[in-house]
């Protein structure tokens, strides 16, 4: 372990909160910016969802702002545009600022004991490089023509000039291309620091799982990201410089392979699936710990699922191209590898399960979303093997079934593993305790929409909707699923509209909240050992670490039920040998 | 830190909430008033822009009918992953169910790391009988179904009906051989989003793109495949009762991607040749030698 040193605090209001270097500063503009994208990418599933239940009548409120052009009706052409940025903002500019870049943030440094991340101005320039991003793609929406429409997967040849000729599809392309650079430059800080600045006495197996799982994630993002950003580089040239990478067919004399980016891109796009759900999956499984004052049921176990999805994750990405007539032989490959993943998923899930079962539960806010997390994660998980399976995946694929599996594993269970973090750590971050009825309320209006509306998405896509339609009556056979759509829609916007009682509860608590103790929520990992919100240089003397983070309900401890990760066993107990003779005795 | 004292362990169930503000309190019941008024409205009289329970009662989500002969494998063993994967679902929410409400504050909780052999192989049980029960059953029933029918393409000797596909923004062009069984010849059927097939035969697709990716769906064949520029993919199929049914694109393709919709009609081999007879002299009538642009087709391989 290298030598930490004290950097003395900014005195700047530019350095302190712009400039920064400090990774909780950069961890709480992570979160902020990623709270204003949910809310953008929110607000176009909104108006996708309007379209859907009430064609082509004008919106409400939104389209009097947002759509003049055609007068509050949602264009074909804009309802493409909607659903590509929808997918393409809550992935990469708010889901990915605030689990990675947020979390991953504030609590690699301060959980494993160090003083700041290895490299701090690369962390800075991650932060900047995300906001010339975000600016890049804010842009595509104000030029003529129109921001991106080919979908977030960006299909060549529908997302060369082919399909949508002008500059709002290259902007997003390069603004994707740039978050790619931010997520990279984050995740080679993360991976060193957790190599390099574990406290001493801190080995692998002692971290909080949610270091595991972030840092997990930042070895997949190092690794496939670069193979997102190749592929986008070609697809650029392919818009920019006329070459032919990706161009082909009867409007093209030669030409590329329009396959080989679909290949590039699940590459990539397996392991992000697993790059967004890893970090909640390491928060849920310390939080189940935590809030059952029982330790974490076969830590090891659960790392070593999550290195093995990891792995996994890499050589499974066909399943997304069953329909694109590979080989029979690397088709079922892919299938049964697919089906493979149930092993490690099913070690995460009895463990959470066993984790709770025999605690002393505390519903606390967190909790309570914590456990929203594995019963939404349960369905996304288990609706997955439908779509692994080649014989279902032929009439499923592409429709709302495939919406419906993904949204629930890595919308819902993001989303409300976000909030269970955002909860969990608020009285750290903000130094201030929120609202624990608002939030608990704001628990009950999200986990109850969000079940019933991708659940009824699912129920649609069995019933052989496509995904990315416009209108349900364009298809006779699809006529009758109008009054399910309706349902959804009003469904999503009562989820839509209980996001207040989030919002309310965060602008009032951030700022004017009941100052937060030390460690409200009473649980051993170092974060919590040391003031709230921590100094600017977290620890003053860097901890020692002594136990794992899962110490609840030690009997060799008394007086009360957890145990710091830092913490000599009190000399009360020293009569150990006591102790264990009653232990003995029982 | 002296104005925040630490605060004291409190006593199980005890963790009273401290920070409560009357706002919240209107604003929750003002919104669950709001949600209450929507569901209960619901209930009441229908209008095209709402729903009531009874439609969507009478929406119950259901399969397009089946008229393949292939379907219904698909469909079977999705009813099998769903009574799989309901067994699994029902038991995890009863575990957190119980726990939550059994195995509260009141309640000890137990010292255990879960690292024992004992806890080890348990899991380890659970997880492989899962995996060879559901995913083994799931798998070897795939396995058996791709190899008869879906990876299992008509033969020559099987004397499919062969048909050309080419996809467009937003369009399915169809050329089928005509009496003398080559493509690209002035007996050649081409039709537009009009696809006719007799009962009882295989039918073999080869599909590709002219401008961007499509992917031609047959709800009620239970299979769609994904069509490409500058490549070739394949789909067969064979019908097993008559009826006109939907084609459809399934893969995002533009703007009208939503209009891209075509029609599948099955007839009885009879009238089957009837309409292939019609078409012939019709097409006959209507080729160009010259008009290049019309003859994108290709030679045919098995």
């Amino acid at each position: 372990m290298s030598e930490q040193h004290i950097h003395p605090e900014p005195t700047t209001f530019i350095r302190k909160y712009v400039f920064s270097t400090d990774h909780k500063v950069i961890a709480q503009q992570f979160i902020w910016m990623g709270l204003i994208f949910l809310l953008m990418g929110g607000t176009m599933a909104m108006m996708i969802r309007w379209q859907l239940a009430n064609p082509g009548v004008p919106v409400p409120i939104l389209g009097k702002l947002l759509l003049h052009s055609t007068g509050g009706i949602v264009s074909p052409y804009i309802y493409t545009s909607l659903f590509t940025g929808h997918g393409a903002i809550m992935i990469f500019f708010a889901i990915t600022p605030i689990m990675i870049g947020g979390f991953g943030n504030y609590c690699i440094p301060l959980e494993i004991g160090a003083r700041d991340m290895v490299f701090p101005t690369l962390n800075m320039l991650s932060f900047w490089t995300m906001v010339i991003s975000c600016l890049v793609l804010v842009a595509s929406l104000l030029v003529p023509g129109g921001t991106a429409a080919a979908g977030w997967t960006t299909y060549p040849t529908l997302s060369t000039n082919i399909g949508t000729p002008g500059l709002g599809q290259t902007l997003v392309v390069i603004a994707l291309f740039l978050a790619g650079l931010s997520t990279v430059q984050g995740a080679v800080n993360y991976i060193t620091t957790v190599i390099r600045l574990r406290a001493p006495g801190m080995g692998y197996f002692d971290m909080p799982l949610t270091v595991w799982g972030l840092w997990l994630t930042a070895i997949l993002n190092a690794l496939f990201v670069p193979v997102l950003g190749s592929g986008l580089i070609l697809l650029s040239f392919d818009r920019l410089f006329g070459t032919h990478f990706f161009v082909t067919g009867a409007l093209v004399k030669g030409g590329g392979d329009p396959l080989l980016f679909q290949h590039l891109f699940w590459i990539f796009g397996h392991p992000e699936v697993y790059i967004l759900i890893l970090p909640v999956w390491g928060v849920v499984s310390d939080l189940l710990s935590f809030f059952a004052r029982k330790p974490a049921f076969g830590y090891k176990a659960t790392a070593l699922s999550m290195v093995v999805i990891c792995i996994l994750s890499a050589v499974v990405y066909g399943h997304h191209m069953y329909l694109t007539t590979m080989s029979p032989l690397l088709g079922e490959s892919f299938m049964v590898l697919t089906m493979i993943i149930s092993v490690p998923a099913m070690v995460l899930f009895v463990n959470w399960l066993r984790t709770i079962w025999q605690g002393s539960l505390r519903l606390e806010v967190p909790m309570l979303f914590s456990l929203g997390v594995v019963f939404v994660f349960g369905l996304g998980g288990l609706t997955g093997l439908y779509l692994a399976d080649i014989p279902q995946d032929l009439y499923l694929h592409d429709t709302y079934f495939v919406v419906g599996h993904f949204h629930l594993t890595m919308a819902a269970a993001v989303f409300l593993g976000s909030f269970a973090s955002i909860y969990y750590w608020f009285p750290k971050i903000w130094g201030r305790m929120f609202n624990n009825t608002l939030g608990k309320l704001h628990f009950w209006f999200s986990i109850v929409p969000i079940t019933i509306v991708f659940c009824t998405m699912l129920l649609v896509g069995y019933s052989g909707m496509q995904r990315r339609l416009y209108n349900v009556e364009s298809y006779d056979f699809l006529k009758r699923l109008l009054p399910l759509n309706q349902l959804i829609s009003y469904t999503a916007f009562t989820l839509f509209t209980g996001q207040i009682f989030f919002v309310s509860n965060f602008m009032y608590s951030v700022f004017r909240g009941r100052k937060a103790p030390d460690n409200p929520w009473e649980v051993g990992t170092l974060e919590w050992q040391i003031p709230s919100p921590p100094p600017h240089h977290n620890f003053d003397i860097v901890p020692t670490v002594i136990h794992g983070p899962h110490e609840f309900n030690n009997p060799m401890v008394k007086g009360k039920d957890w145990l710091a990760q830092d913490e000599v066993i009190p000399p009360e107990t020293a009569e150990a040998p006591h102790v264990e003779t009653q232990l003995a005795g029982e | 830190m002296s104005d925040t004292p630490k605060r004291p362990n409190p006593p199980p169930g005890a963790r009273s909430d401290r920070s409560r503000s009357p706002l919240a309190f209107v604003a929750a019941a003002l919104f669950t008033l709001a949600v209450a008024t929507f569901g209960l409205s619901l209930l009441g009289g229908s209008s095209p822009r709402f729903p009531s329970w009874r439609a969507i009662g009478a929406a119950a989500p259901a399969r397009p009918i089946d008229v393949s002969v292939s379907g219904h494998l698909g469909d079977h063993l999705f009813d099998f992953t769903t009574k799989g994967i309901s067994f699994l679902f029902i038991v995890m929410c009863g575990i957190i169910f119980w726990a939550a409400t059994k195995h509260g504050p009141e309640h000890k909780a137990v010292y255990d790391h879960g690292s024992s052999g004992k806890a080890l192989i348990l899991t380890a049980v659970v997880t492989l009988s899962i995996l060879f029960i559901l995913d083994g059953t799931l798998l070897y029933g795939s396995f058996v179904d791709l190899g008869e029918a879906f990876y299992n393409f008509p033969k020559e000797s099987d004397h499919p009906l062969i048909i050309e596909v080419q996809a467009q923004q937003w369009a399915w062009n169809f050329r089928y051989t005509g009496p003398d069984g080559k493509f690209n010849t002035p007996d050649d059927i081409v039709t537009l989003n009009e696809m006719h097939i007799p009962v009882g035969r295989p039918v073999f697709l080869r599909l590709t793109s002219k401008d961007v990716i499509h992917s031609f769906y047959l709800p009620n064949f239970r299979t769609k495949t994904d069509a490409f520029p500058g490549a070739q993919s394949r789909l067969w199929f064979q019908a097993t009762q008559p009826g006109v049914f939907e084609i459809g694109c399934a893969q995002h393709c533009g703007a009208n991607h939503f209009k891209m919709r075509g029609q599948i009609t099955i007839d009885t081999p009879e009238r089957y040749a009837d309409w292939e007879r019609a078409q012939v002299a019709q097409n006959q009538r209507r080729y160009d030698p010259n008009d290049v642009e019309a003859h994108w087709g290709w030679d045919w391989e098995y």
